[in-house]
């Protein structure tokens, strides 16, 4: 969309087109609107079509509660309930801590769910180590979850053998 | 890298096993048979070519001791198992688990929905599979040993009221996260018909004022609401307490009381009032410019005229104006005043 622009100097009309009429049509543009950039959150841009994507990915923000749920469930964010920012933090966390612990081995996003005291994680993780170096993470993720947090922790797992494609962009 | 000549913290040359399990980190120690052949001792280091098909031969050794995934539970399952056995508490949808072909999410351009095998919008959704009638069923037999029966006396509402008149309210609030307290929680409401409580007239008209707001004409309901303490059970005594002293206050009568106006009654009462004074001066003036028998005003009370009129009278000011209230006054002035040719 044309914004409106400032042009200091001479424009390059077609007559001025030689070598020294160049030198002189020095035009500089300077914005004076306010710039209105396009939404970038959590879209992944469309490409040549080789990008292989999640349901998650390939849905932005504006299909939650549309196409898409919610990842992280508590009842913190009803109307005269407390804590709202204090589960947020802790789920940041927990994002992180797994997608550290289980590191390549998360084929989507973690869902938390709080049900009374207990935190619930539910991953999907894919193939990629041997069932029992599985079984000792989830086991120190859940004991050193439940001591960080005072509260029960479980981890609900699931596995596929490669990531759940949805569509390629 | 630790070379293999010597360990990195001392100038010691090392055994090849533990070079092995140096090299290869957090690795399982199943992988030290892989290095230790390629390795020597006292060798600079694995040259360039040993160490790719140490490599090779780990990978294809990855491949060979990898476990495939065993079948689902799905296929496993009895057409008449007990499905409580598979969820028998609230957890996450498992697609393993669920024998049913459930399909989730927008579909693709022609395409369907996404199947359930990764699919997270049916984990993030919350599912009632672990509460099937026949789970239902058997929590309500286990919880059936821990219940009494309710009482075959009250079988209404109004023998409920009868046997116990005081009602207590309370709220108990859940949340998800880590602390079960909420302040809200300490909050007691009293609810108590007046007309249960032993109160003569004075009594209840005192207990009315004191309690103001608190009081529902239309049903008769005193509430009192209590949460200045910090316990729920501080309130509830408190709220008792205030009951009792409020029954107790209003029947005494203190020496102030008789200082009460009539801009303190609550209801219009006849008897010495101005309209009574009126009504009696105007026919004992009537009866006199009459000059037939000569009433006392104790008499005239006592007539049926009198007493029609006052009952119409304290209606209208007590109930206000409606149609009837007016009509009846009207026929009662009427006969009053013996005016029956003003039809």
């Amino acid at each position: 969309m044309a914004a409106p622009l400032w042009r200091r100097g001479l424009t390059a009309a077609p007559w001025t087109r030689g070598s020294f009429s160049w030198l002189l049509s020095c035009s500089r543009a300077i914005q004076t609107t306010a710039v209105c950039h396009k939404n970038r959150a959590a879209r992944v841009r469309v490409g040549k079509g080789d990008k292989p994507v999640t349901y998650e990915q390939a849905h932005p923000p504006h299909y939650i509660a549309h196409r898409k749920g919610w990842l992280s469930l508590h009842t913190s964010n009803l109307d005269g309930e407390g804590g709202a920012a204090e589960r947020t933090v802790e789920d940041v966390f927990i994002r992180k801590f797994i997608y550290g612990t289980f590191h390549g081995c998360l084929a989507n996003e973690i869902v938390l769910k709080r049900r009374a005291n207990v935190l619930v994680v539910c991953a999907v993780f894919l193939q990629r180590l041997p069932p029992y170096k599985f079984y000792f993470l989830v086991g120190y993720t859940e004991t050193l979850l439940s001591f960080l947090y005072k509260c029960p922790v479980r981890l609900e797992v699931q596995t596929v053998p490669e990531k759940v494609i949805y569509k390629y962009l | 890298m630790a070379a293999a000549s010597g360990c990195l913290f001392c100038a010691r040359p090392m055994l090849p096993r533990l070079c092995a399990g140096l090299a290869a980190g957090p690795r399982s120690l199943l992988r030290v048979s892989a290095y230790s052949t390629a390795l020597v001792v006292g060798s600079a280091g694995p040259s360039p070519g040993q160490v790719a098909a140490s490599r090779r031969s780990r990978t294809s050794q990855i491949a060979r001791n990898r476990r495939l995934p065993g079948a689902p539970r799905t296929e496993k399952m009895a057409v008449d198992q007990y499905w409580g056995n598979v969820y028998p508490t609230a957890a996450a949808f498992n697609p393993s688990s669920v024998p049913l072909p459930i399909r989730m999410g927008y579909p693709v351009k022609r395409g369907v929905p996404p199947p359930k095998e990764g699919n997270l919008e049916l984990i993030k959704i919350p599912n009632f599979l672990h509460l099937t009638p026949p789970a239902i069923k058997k929590h309500c037999t286990a919880l059936k040993d821990f219940c009494t029966e309710w009482p075959t006396v009250l079988d209404s509402d109004e023998k409920c009221e009868q046997h116990f008149p005081i009602e207590i309210e309370t709220v108990d609030y859940v949340s998800a996260g880590p602390s079960v307290r909420n302040p809200k929680a300490r909050v007691v409401t009293l609810r108590v018909k007046l007309s249960k409580l032993n109160l003569d007239d004075h009594a209840k008209k005192k207990l009315i004022k004191l309690v103001g707001e608190r009081y529902c004409k239309d049903t008769d309901i005193l509430t009192i609401t209590t949460d200045r303490c910090p316990l729920r059970r501080q309130n509830y005594d408190y709220g008792v307490y205030l009951l009792t002293v409020l029954y107790h206050e209003s029947w005494k009568t203190e020496m102030w009381e008789n200082e009460k106006t009539e801009a303190d009654m609550e209801e219009y009462i006849w008897d010495n009032s101005p309209s009574q004074k009126n009504a009696l001066d105007t026919l004992v003036r009537i009866r006199a410019a009459e000059k037939t028998t000569e009433v006392t005003k104790e008499e005239l009370l006592a007539s049926e005229i009198v007493e029609n009129y006052k009952t119409t009278v304290v209606a209208l000011k007590n109930e206000g104006e409606t149609e009837n209230n007016i009509l009846q006054y009207k026929e009662s002035v009427t006969k009053l005043l013996n005016l029956q040719a003003l039809q």
